[in-house]
């Protein structure tokens, strides 16, 4: 009983430890700046992309179809054209309408205007879209519905938002704060774990060969392959040093002592993965939720450390 | 925070966990499922299993209308968390061209790509090409293709005839691409569709 009662406090211990708000502010600025670059990388084909049956690229009627047979509670912009073609909107100014207020749910988040609104916009109108157009949808897509998911619902707002200097808000619960920055942090171990388990599943990892030819691949192939295979040599390690990297993240990333360096290395394999393969959005979402997640510990404790000092001469 | 609700967090949590892990597993099974990995072929049916098993904890293998298959997809979707995160694993596969060859009444043929503006869209068409090619379903498959056509169409609304070639893009390994072999496209497909004729034809190589 003892024993049990200990785990108890200890999983309550893990779960809700006190956190501050900074976490939340890189969260939200981050996704903020995410869903305004979405938007506008989309700006020129969003409606080519999501528009129904013989208008688009591909029919965004038959996308949402598929998506009932799963579902029929996810969100899509269906329901919008549907309720603006009764109140005499045309299907272009609909999806335009919701384009625009995309972008301003971005610049919400972004500056920590009516936050918790702005968050729940972001998410809601992503996800129609990213449903909608799910033929055109990657993993950036759920990566952007994970971290919007988790905003709307962390305690908004944060005390660098502007909400917060207007409206003076009180202190937001630093239990309730460790909690959503738990969950964050374990989803990201799940991810890397799963990723790094079934990237060593592939012999192209070990040897290097899927290095090779994932920056060969069209579309992703930027860097001119007669520069890229003088360097043919490093592809195994780099292969092997990835799938460690990311099987290791669960293990590593939660002690002091190599939490610094496995975060500088994952967010370094992002940024590559982002220059070397044009993936710019994909490397922007991870680099941004494996920060919130746990680059604040980080600085806090290079804080801790240099506070300490005075008082130790002191003492 | 009250011991209230911090046990309705522990039991948010634990079932957000047991989802993310349960979905993730799933799509790992699958993989192995389709030998594609390390493992011996004759493991297949361990992991098919095994992949059954973590459907059934999704509720997918229950009717399509069922109210509990509904609403655990439909969180899924909602939380982003409905596919695992195998990216660019097990190993990686060749990927897909779709060129429109366009006829024209005076004799001209012209070539064309699907065309979008920029390269954030170029990824996303690449990916819409990959779900082409991997598809067992053939009607998807022309039907997604003949959607493509029909936005081709009407950027060219003067061509009679449409030929849509769908290929794989091969790609050389580093030591081959030392020795001066370079991607070579693969025929998988061929779409036509006219003006006047509604139907598909289809070619096979």
């Amino acid at each position: 009983m003892k024993r049990l009662s200990a785990w108890q406090e200890r999983l309550n211990d893990f779960c809700f430890s006190a956190e501050s708000d900074t976490w939340l502010a890189i969260l939200r600025i981050g996704l903020g700046l995410e869903v305004m670059l979405y938007a506008l990388s989309l700006r020129d084909d969003w409606n080519y992309f999501l528009a129904g049956t013989g208008h688009g690229l591909i029919s965004r009627n038959l996308g949402e179809t598929i998506l009932s047979l799963e579902s029929c509670l996810v969100p899509r912009l269906g329901w919008f054209v549907t309720l603006g073609t009764r109140i005499g909107l045309h299907e272009e100014t609909v999806l335009s309408v919701a384009w625009i207020c995309l972008l301003g749910s971005g610049c919400g988040l972004l500056m920590g205007i009516a936050s918790r609104f702005s968050a729940i916009l972001a998410w809601f109108l992503h996800l129609c879209a990213a449903k909608s157009g799910g033929f055109v949808s990657y993993g950036v897509d759920n990566f952007t519905t994970i971290g919007l998911f988790y905003l709307m619902l962390s305690p908004l707002p944060d005390r660098y938002s502007v909400d917060w200097r207007l409206r003076k808000s009180r202190l937001n619960d630093p239990q309730l704060l460790g909690f959503w920055l738990r969950l964050l942090q374990l989803h990201l171990c799940i991810i890397y774990f799963f990723s790094g388990l079934t990237k060593c599943l592939g012999s192209g990892w070990w040897n290097g060969s899927n290095i090779w030819r994932a920056l060969i691949r069209p579309p992703f192939n930027i860097i001119d392959p007669e520069i890229l295979v003088r360097w043919k040599y490093l592809f195994p390690v780099a292969g092997i040093s990835i799938c460690l990297l990311e099987i290791g993240y669960p293990f590593f990333i939660w002690n002091s002592k190599t939490r610094k360096i496995w975060l500088i290395f994952i967010c370094g394999m992002h940024a590559g993965i982002g220059l070397a393969m044009g993936m710019y959005l994909f490397a922007l979402i991870m680099i941004i939720l494996n920060v919130a997640a746990f680059g604040p510990g980080l600085i806090r404790t290079e804080h801790a450390r240099i506070s300490l000092r005075p008082q130790e001469v002191i003492l | 925070m009250t011991s209230g609700k911090k046990r309705v967090c522990l039991a948010g949590l634990a079932l957000q966990l047991f989802l993310i892990i349960a979905v993730s597993s799933r799509d790992t099974f699958w993989v192995l499922s389709q030998s594609r990995s390390v493992f011996p072929k004759s493991s297949k049916n361990l992991w098919q299993g095994t992949e059954r098993i973590a459907s059934t904890a999704l509720g997918q293998r229950l009717p399509r209308s069922n109210p509990v298959r509904q609403i655990l997809s439909g969180y899924l979707h909602l939380s982003g968390i409905e596919v695992g995160y195998g990216f660019f694993a097990p190993n990686i596969a060749n990927s897909y061209k779709l060129v429109f060859e366009l006829r024209f009444p005076d004799g001209r043929v012209e070539y064309e790509l699907p065309r979008v503006s920029n390269a954030a869209s170029v990824l996303r068409v690449a990916g819409l090409l990959d779900q082409i090619g991997r598809t067992h379903s053939e009607a998807f498959r022309q039907t997604m293709v003949r959607m493509l056509a029909d936005s081709m169409w009407r950027e060219h609304a003067d061509a009679t005839t449409i030929r849509a070639i769908f290929g794989s893009v091969m790609l050389p390994s580093a030591l081959e691409f030392e020795h001066g072999k370079r991607e070579s496209y693969e025929f998988l497909y061929a779409y036509d569709f006219s003006v006047s004729e509604e139907s598909t034809e289809q070619s096979t190589p």
